[in-house]
């Protein structure tokens, strides 16, 4: 019992997002938009003047806060951090990575496909990669 | 028995993969019964393992075809917002008008956990839309309102408060006329109306599509939570005959 990780269950949670401008106007057309008493919203717009540290320090924040159970982020914003994307190993909150405007899916960068690939052949991973 | 796996790109754009596997069984040689039931054990032993390997490859598989879906809803979501801000001008589809008084979330994730007491203990995301602040009303049905148009074992549902039955009890109690269809548009408009009273339809169009987003996104959440308990017991079951 010791050994297994606090499983988090919520009837309530969040969705974060960590992504470009018309991704998170998007989902807050869809109702995700969440303001706190703090003024802390749970979504970080990403653009040309954001930095990799303020995208670090949203993601850990994101996935450290209790009210959140899936972190929407762009893949190209994941691979900016990647070390800390792959290094992730929570079950809650689930780091989902979404294509964007300019930047389709890979998923050769997918984190969660990246876990499990090592159980695939070797030729097949670099024949997904033509 | 012997497992030969291996993956086919079916596109090496979106880089899906096709399993297929096959298995090639000994013939076994009629033997004593406490033989038998030893052999009969280990032939469950293996059924087992080799469902849960099937049991992962259909989960990836199906997050590979999700992912497909998730783009191509996106994409459509993108162009209609793109054809908003064309109709309403930029000043008026931008994160400058985005609503930071505070306010809660309309839209949540109601998240359970399935096999508590197991080593390989998965998560199920439930996505709850438009639910109402001013409702504290807790509705247990459930209905599976959308379609299954993908290839998925997934087991999620959406909560929607549609429900008749439900929509009677609410306009008994609070006396209101209001349905929950139009508690949800409710919603849905006042979402909206941070871009201002009157929109242009294709906003609406792109409210949609992310609202299908939102619902395939947490079908993917569900496929990676099951993608990932599998493969723990594939591995393990792995590192069990290695050693």
């Amino acid at each position: 019992m010791a050994n297994r990780p606090q499983i988090r269950t919520s009837d309530s949670a969040l969705i974060a997002m960590i992504a470009d401008e018309d991704t998170v106007v998007g989902f807050l057309l869809a109702g995700v938009g969440n303001v706190d008493l703090r003024r802390k919203t749970n979504y970080l717009i990403v653009d040309a003047k954001t930095t990799v540290k303020q995208i670090e320090d949203a993601f850990k924040e994101f996935s450290s806060r209790e009210d959140i159970a899936i972190v929407l982020i762009s893949q190209y914003v994941a691979n900016m951090i990647r070390f800390l994307v792959d290094s992730y190993n929570k079950p809650i909150p689930a780091i989902l990575e979404i294509p964007s405007k300019d930047h389709p899916y890979d998923p050769a960068h997918d984190s969660v496909l990246s876990r499990v690939k090592h159980l695939f052949s070797a030729e097949s991973v670099a024949s997904g990669r033509r | 028995m012997l497992f030969d796996i291996c993956f086919m790109p079916i596109s090496s754009q979106n880089s899906v993969y096709c399993t297929m596997f096959s298995l090639m069984e000994k013939q076994e040689d009629p033997e004593p019964s406490t033989v038998e039931n030893g052999s009969e054990k280990q032939e469950e032993e293996k059924q087992v393992k080799e469902e849960t390997l099937l049991h992962f490859l259909d989960s990836t598989d199906s997050y590979l075809t999700l992912i497909d879906s998730i783009s191509s809803t996106l994409r459509q979501g993108w162009l209609e917002l793109a054809s908003a801000r064309h109709d309403m001008g930029a000043s008026r589809v931008n994160t400058a008008l985005l609503d930071l008084k505070v306010h809660s979330a309309s839209t949540s994730v109601q998240v359970s956990q399935q096999d508590a007491d197991s080593m390989f203990a998965q998560h199920r995301f439930l996505l709850r839309k438009w639910a109402s602040s001013d409702d504290g009303e807790s509705f247990s049905a459930e209905e599976k309102s959308r379609e299954n148009k993908l290839p998925t074992e997934s087991d999620s549902q959406l909560r929607h408060r549609n429900s008749s039955h439900y929509s009677e009890k609410t306009s008994e109690r609070n006396g209101s006329p209001l349905t929950l269809d139009d508690q949800v548009q409710k919603q849905r408009s006042k979402s909206l109306s941070v871009f201002g009273v009157l929109v242009s339809p294709r906003l609406r169009a792109a409210q949609i599509s992310f609202e299908t987003a939102l619902e395939i996104l947490v079908e993917i959440a569900n496929m990676r939570s099951t993608m990932l308990a599998t493969f723990d017991q594939v591995h393990e079951e792995l590192e069990g005959t290695q050693r």
